[in-house]
Parts: structure tokens; C-alpha cells; sequence
């Protein structure tokens, strides 16, 4: 279907996804957007704007009712197929049945030789990861026995044990308080700068997004479209309180101007 | 730790839970007592709490001989049914066709009283176990069919997601996903399945049987042994309810999580 462009990053030509069923809702329109391989890319926008619906789409979970989109110059499908995406959902999706541990390490599981990380030690991994996101310990708890912060922090370590080459996260860290936030910020940008992974991040945090990303792409509700892509001038290593400077401050206020007299069509 | 304790907890004051229910039965089992002494109802006709125990210890090992007997028709055809049934939600859930073709079916199956096709099997089968064990079977099949069905089904769709992200295979994702989502709903279907599977052997044993605690029952009913009846009909309701908490603490050995914990009653 859609023509691999070719090239390392992602490529969203001309992407449109509308939703049939009685009551037709076209979440995305006229989507153009090049992340580069190695970007740390946030989205931002209000809910319902087809944020997660634009994961779906370069995931392969979904194709697009229109354009074409090319991942390291694959299709979304072939990708998927390769297991190139680490997914954090929304909500954690951890399986009740099993513990931390074993959640951590269900991808290695399905995909055994297929995981580049793949070894005898992979369990050491695990723990490793757990402990990098702030649950050692934790390792032979139920999910049920984590508050949901604990919960969405396993589900980041489970997709990190398998290596892959792009990170779609859809608001992993909304239902956190602002300490754990913070500290799961600096330790996705870690990874990340670790990983060299290409990272999709989600999130309706405009502050979060400006702390994290390379770009912020501004999403439009309804149908969602690209407002604007910014560029995030900061330097890294940032610091938490990089927040509280001016500059981050008038940056934040600019892009909340452009979601606050986006157009919308429909309901106001 | 907490959740440990809680669920501790839980389990000692079931025992205690029961404690309402004991009191009950005796206050039952007094005021019969009473009533029949009272009233002077002749023995034949009700027999008092009191007889039915000399009764059953009289009668003991030949009676509990006779359950045996029906106990092994009663487990063989859950079994049997059970199996069938676990089977058949398998293919249901991945191959649509097949459960719009045959679920109708088993709803007929369903509602057809066992109590007539138990006297057709006799006729086909004779006074062997195979009427016995069938009957049991079917009577286990639908609940045990409806729940795992249902439980097979029970997942959610961003854990669906979740592995078509992970590119698992259709054998990974019934094993890892499919299969323990829907284990709690399993054995909900097994432990309805288990009191059933006593009655339904029982039943089987009235239309033709040379044993079993359904032909012990029949044959007092002839001779009018109230006694034997009570004594008989007590067992066996004994038999079903440490079926059904058999099950009950397979699941509980099976399951280890805790939600699956609070599902298990």
C-alpha cells in the first residue's frame, strides 16, 4: 500500500484517518510530519485531538485512511512485524497474573531469539530496568499490589527490555503525581540517550513536552491537524528546574496561545 | 504484606462466615425435631432428624458404597463434559463460523429436559455406566462452555494491542493472554458444572441402574423407606457440596494472583 520512502526516520505524507460507524469522525487530517531517527518527539494537544490514534498509525495497529507513512523505510505493518515499536499505553495493560518481574519480562518471552537483548541473563535485565525505574524490590509484586504510578512504571520497563529502535509512549505518565513525574522524565531521557531510540512521546502536558523533546508537534482538536511544529532551543542536560526560566515560561505560554485559538470545527 | 494479611484475614473469618448458616441449620433441624415428636407424623411419612441419623450410620458402608459408585459416573462425565466444553470455546472464539453454526445447538441441547433423553440412553445403552456418565456430561457442558466462552473473550483490547506490538504469534497469545484471562470464568463455569454433574448421575440412575445412590433412592421410594430416602438424599447433597469446594480449592491452588483470589468465592 503505502511506498516506503526510503531514509532512517519516520514519515507522515499527507495522513488522514477518519473512523466510519454510525456517527463518522475524522481524527486526523492532512498529517505531514519527518521525525528524524534518534528525535525525541513530543505530541501535545487536548484530549480527543487524535493523539493516540496517531500511535496506531505509525505502529501499524491502525492504517491510515489516507497517506502514506514510512518508518526507517518500512511500512507501519512491516515495522510492527519487526518489532521495532516499544508501546506504553495509556493504561499500564499489565497481566494481572503475573508479577512485576514476569511483566517486565513478557517480551522477551513472545519474542525469545527474536529480541535482540535475548540471553540467559535476561532476567538480570529485568531487574535491572525495574530498578532504574524506581521499583527495586517490587520485582515479586502483583500489579494489584502497585498503585497505578508503580503499574505505568513496569509497563515502560517491559518496553525497554527488547531494544526497540522507535518508543511510542501515549500519556505514560498521566495519572502520576509531579515528583514521580519528574523523575520518570529524567529517566526516559536517560534511556533515550542511551537507546538512540526514535521516541513518539504523547502527552497534554505542554510544560512536559517543552522539558522532554527535541520538537513539539501542536495538535488542533477535532479533526486533529498540525498546528505547528516547535523547536526546543534548551541544551541537555536539562535540569528539572529549567522550568521555572523565563524563556521556558514565554515558550510554554506560546504554544498554549495555539492550542487555545486552534480552530475547531463542530462543537466549539 | 497487607494484601497478605487482608486475604489471611479473609479466609479465617470465611470460616467464621459459615458460623450464621451452621446456627441455622441446627435451629432447622430442632424445630423438625420438635415437629415431628409433636405432631406424631409417622415415620413413613417424615421422619425425624434423629432416625435419619441412626439410619445413615446403619446404613453406612453400603450407602457410601452406592455414592462411590455414583460419584465415579458424576466426575467421570465432568470430565468428559467439561473437557468438551473447554474444547469447544476454544474453537468458538477462533473460528467465528463455527460458533454461529453450532452455539444454537448447544442452547437446544440446554434446553432439552435430561430427565427424558436419561430413559433413551437407558434403552441404548443399558444398565452400564454409559447413560450415567453421558448424562453427566451433558449436563456439564453448557455452564462450562458459556464461561470459558466468555472468559476466552475476556481481553482486553489494548492487551490485544499490546501483542500484535509484540508480533506474538496465535499460539503465544492464547497461552500467555487468552488462556490465564480466562481461567477465573473457567472455573466459575467448573464449580456450577460440579454440583450438576451429582445430579445429573443421579437422574440417569432412576431410569435404570443396579447401583449408585439414584437406584438406592428409587427402590426405598418403592418401599416407602422414608428413612432411607432422607438418608440417602442427605448424602449425596453431602457428596455435591465436597465436589463443588474440591473445585473451589483447585482454583484457589491454580490461580495465585489476588483478583483472582476475590473472584473465587
Amino acid at each position: 500500500m503505502s511506498r516506503p520512502t526510503g531514509g532512517d526516520g519516520i514519515v507522515l505524507n499527507k495522513v488522514g484517518m477518519r473512523f466510519g460507524g454510525d456517527n463518522p469522525v475524522v481524527a486526523l487530517e492532512d498529517i505531514n510530519l519527518e521525525i528524524a531517527a534518534g528525535e525525541l518527539l513530543a505530541v501535545v494537544g487536548p484530549s480527543g485531538c487524535g493523539k493516540s490514534t496517531l500511535l496506531r498509525l505509525v505502529s501499524g495497529l491502525l492504517d491510515p485512511t489516507t497517506g502514506t507513512i514510512s518508518v526507517h523505510g518500512k511500512t507501519p505493518e512491516q515495522a510492527r512485524r519487526d518489532v521495532e515499536f516499544g508501546f506504553v499505553f495509556q493504561d499500564p495493560v499489565l497481566f494481572p497474573w503475573l508479577r512485576a518481574l514476569g511483566n517486565v519480562l513478557l517480551p522477551d518471552r513472545i519474542l525469545g531469539s527474536r529480541n535482540p537483548a535475548h540471553s540467559p541473563r535476561t532476567e538480570r535485565l529485568a531487574r535491572r530496568l525495574l530498578s532504574d525505574v524506581g521499583l527495586g524490590g517490587f520485582e515479586e509484586h502483583y500489579p494489584s499490589q502497585m498503585s497505578g504510578g508503580m503499574q505505568s512504571r513496569v509497563a515502560l520497563a517491559r518496553a525497554l527490555i527488547y531494544q526497540a529502535s522507535t518508543l511510542l509512549l501515549d500519556e505514560p505518565f498521566g495519572a502520576l503525581d509531579e515528583f514521580t513525574r519528574d523523575r520518570l522524565n529524567l529517566q526516559l531521557i536517560e534511556v533515550w540517550e542511551k537507546a538512540r531510540a526514535t521516541v513518539i512521546f504523547v502527552t497534554h502536558s505542554i510544560q512536559e513536552a517543552i522539558f522532554l523533546a527535541d520538537r513539539v508537534a501542536v495538535l488542533s482538536p477535532r479533526p486533529g491537524r498540525i498546528v505547528r511544529v516547535a523547536h526546543i532551543p534548551f541544551h541537555r542536560p536539562r535540569p528539572l528546574d529549567l522550568r521555572y526560566e523565563p524563556e521556558f515560561g514565554s515558550l510554554a505560554r506560546e504554544l498554549r496561545a495555539l492550542l487555545e485559538t486552534a480552530p475547531t470545527t463542530g462543537e466549539a | 504484606m497487607i494484601r497478605a494479611m487482608l486475604s489471611r484475614e479473609g479466609r479465617a473469618s470465611s470460616w467464621r462466615g459459615l458460623v450464621p448458616a451452621a446456627i441455622l441449620a441446627l435451629l432447622a433441624l430442632v424445630v423438625w425435631q420438635i415437629v415431628v415428636i409433636a405432631a406424631d407424623v409417622p415415620a413413613y411419612i417424615v421422619p425425624s432428624p434423629t432416625e435419619i441419623g441412626k439410619e445413615l450410620i446403619a446404613r453406612g458402608p453400603s450407602l457410601v458404597a452406592d455414592l462411590g459408585w455414583t460419584m465415579l459416573e458424576a466426575v467421570t462425565g465432568f470430565l468428559i463434559g467439561g473437557g468438551a466444553a473447554f474444547v469447544t470455546a476454544v474453537v468458538f472464539v477462533h473460528v467465528r463460523i463455527v460458533e454461529r453454526a453450532a452455539f444454537p445447538w448447544a442452547i437446544v441441547l440446554q434446553t432439552i429436559p435430561i430427565v427424558a433423553i436419561a430413559p433413551l440412553l437407558t434403552i441404548w445403552f443399558g444398565y452400564t455406566l454409559v447413560p450415567k456418565v453421558a448424562i453427566a456430561a451433558i449436563i456439564c457442558f453448557f455452564p462450562v462452555l458459556v464461561n470459558t466462552t466468555r472468559g476466552l473473550r475476556s481481553v482486553s483490547s489494548q492487551a490485544m494491542e499490546l501483542m500484535r506490538v509484540l508480533s506474538a504469534r496465535k499460539a503465544s497469545i492464547f497461552w500467555r493472554l487468552r488462556l490465564p484471562s480466562s481461567l477465573p470464568y473457567v472455573f466459575a463455569g467448573l464449580r456450577v458444572a460440579a454440583t450438576l454433574s451429582v445430579i445429573g448421575a443421579i437422574v440417569a440412575e432412576f431410569t435404570g441402574a443396579d447401583r449408585g445412590i439414584g437406584f438406592v433412592i428409587v427402590q426405598a421410594s418403592y418401599r416407602i423407606d422414608t428413612r432411607l430416602m432422607f438418608a440417602a438424599i442427605t448424602l449425596s447433597s453431602l457428596a455435591g457440596i465436597v465436589f463443588f469446594h474440591l473445585i473451589g480449592w483447585i482454583e484457589r491452588a491454580t490461580l495465585r494472583w489476588p483478583e483472582a483470589r476475590q473472584h473465587a468465592s
